[in-house]
């Protein structure tokens, strides 16, 4: 499903994003990438949506191979992907539930499909009731509760999450996170980047721990610090 | 592309239109100056020659002069063939007689002539051309028809006239290509920022998985209204200083009795100019929109 061959990512300004790194995620994991601030996380989803291109190796997700694909693809290596960001990245001049039809607008649905899907990824998160509110009427969990249902609204086959609750308090974080995880209990994969260390441990995933670009742990069932 | 995409995209186009009024409003003024900078100079540059052109053709006076010793009848028949011709507009038969009578008018002293009689003159053709540029090729024709003696046209002239007018075309064509990329230029950056005000908006439309294009649309959509209004409102403005100035003119003219321009009317031109400027907005409009948006698509 997605696949990493000794990815190395350098940036114009000679910083590393990545260094080396290989791993392979299956069809429904979940997955957490964990590091301090720089060490390569938002680097690694971001060549999994083709963002960026690798330096060097090679970058296989859902088919498309990121290294090597025209531009015209990338459109429809997006469309299986679904991604949620710490900023939510809500319109604001569109209501809930316009925020999430847009999604199926954009990939072009037919208006009948729009009418049924919305209205379940918004039950989903658990948001039936907000659908006419606007984005600056929700608190910030429910605003990335709204941001999931869109990244869900078109059945992607992997969810990517970049400090999805990087907002929010605690209790809230919580929330989402088991969230993401029922997400995953039907079926998506979900590749999740934290700095949520009590989280992480608690919840017992997949966990690939980055430091200055490289992958230092890479443990099913770990945690934050992988001391164990 | 889908029928409901089109008309997501029209929808889209229009609401944003009317949602940014600020911004439409700032690119608007920015179309509206670009267009009439524009239309005055095409303006101008079409009176000037179409009086140039009108000059020509006064000046333009061919005379073609007949053997001294020619039969009436082959005369006849040479009046005939260029009355006849095309390319001719008009054709005077000039006679023995009414030459020595100029002449002698000419000459306001009638004791010159004495003794002379007509025969010693000429007949000759005085010949308006429909078309001044073809006096070359029609009076090489003519002068190789026996019975003519000689073509008389103010050929330095006119072929100075004729090198201005090439060189008054190719100049306002120069000068109006360059306007018009200064104005796609000022309008792109108007665009520009409707577009970074909207940014977000592309980003997150690229990371769904919009394509390129159903981005593009509604902005080029949006420059296109724009283009059209603009053009509209130019064209008004355009009308009015037009009218404004023929009447100025012609009551000038009414004064001193000549007029030195002479304007086209309106509704012969009209038409062009309203082409024009729809043609050029919509192209302004279109282009300043595509390279406005294509920044951010790079995502």
């Amino acid at each position: 499903m997605i696949e990493f061959k000794s990815v190395t990512k350098r940036y114009s300004n000679g910083a590393i994003g990545l260094q080396d790194a290989s791993f392979t995620i299956e069809k429904g994991e979940f997955v957490f990438v964990v590091g301090p601030s720089g060490s390569g996380k938002s680097t690694l989803l971001k060549l999994i949506l083709h963002e960026e291109v690798p330096t060097e190796g090679e970058v296989y997700v859902n088919g498309f191979s990121i290294h090597n694909m025209r531009r015209s693809e990338i459109p429809y290596l997006r469309r299986g992907l679904g991604v949620v960001f710490q900023d939510f990245r809500l319109l604001p001049n569109k209501t809930v539930y316009d925020n999430v039809a847009f999604a199926m607008q954009i990939v072009e649905a037919q208006p009948k499909e729009i009418r049924r899907q919305v209205p379940v990824a918004l039950a989903l998160v658990g948001l039936s009731k907000k659908a006419k509110a606007y984005p600056d009427q929700l608190s910030g969990g429910e605003q990335q509760r709204v941001s999931l249902a869109r990244a869900l609204v078109n059945n992607p086959s992997i969810l990517l999450a970049d400090e999805p609750t990087g907002n929010l308090d605690p209790a809230i974080s919580r929330e989402i996170m088991y969230l993401l995880d029922e997400i995953n209990q039907r079926g998506t994969t979900v590749i999740v980047a934290t700095h949520e260390k009590s989280l992480v441990d608690e919840m017992e995933k997949r966990v690939i721990s980055l430091d200055y670009g490289r992958i230092v742990h890479d443990v099913q069932k770990g945690n934050y610090t992988n001391e164990a | 592309m889908k029928l409901r995409t089109i008309k997501y995209m029209i929808r889209e186009g229009f609401s944003n239109t009317y949602k940014n009024l600020l911004m439409t409003l700032a690119s608007l003024t920015m179309v509206i100056s670009s267009l009439l900078i524009f239309g005055i100079f095409l303006l101008v540059t079409i009176i000037l020659s179409f009086n140039l052109k009108q000059m020509e053709k006064q000046i333009a006076e061919v005379v073609i002069w007949l053997d001294k010793d020619i039969a009436p009848l082959q005369a006849d028949d040479i009046e005939l063939m260029l009355k006849n011709d095309e390319r001719v507009l008009k054709c005077d038969r000039i006679t023995k007689e009414q030459a020595f009578a100029e002449l002698n008018e000419a000459l306001e002293d009638p004791s010159l002539l004495e003794g002379y009689t007509p025969e010693f003159l000429s007949e000759s053709f005085r010949l308006r051309m429909k078309d001044v540029a073809q006096i070359d090729e029609f009076t090489e024709e003519i002068r190789a028809v026996t019975g003519v003696e000689d073509i008389d046209f103010p050929k330095d002239f006119l072929d100075k006239l004729s090198l201005i007018l090439k060189w008054i075309n190719a100049g306002s064509m120069f000068i109006l290509a360059l306007l018009l990329i200064i104005s796609v230029s000022i309008i792109s950056n108007t665009i520009k920022l409707t577009v970074y005000a909207r940014r977000k908006e592309i980003g997150i439309m690229k990371y769904i998985g919009a394509t390129d294009w159903f981005i593009r649309w509604p902005f080029i959509i949006e420059g296109i209204i724009i283009g059209l209004v603009g053009a509209v409102v130019s064209f008004v403005i355009t009308g009015y200083l037009y009218n404004a100035l023929e009447t100025y003119i012609n009551s000038e003219a009414v004064i001193s009795g000549m007029s030195l321009i002479r304007m086209l009317p309106l509704k012969d031109i009209g038409g062009q100019i309203l082409f024009v400027y729809i043609i050029i907005g919509v192209v302004m409009g279109t282009v300043g929109s595509i390279i406005s948006v294509r920044k951010h698509l790079n995502v």
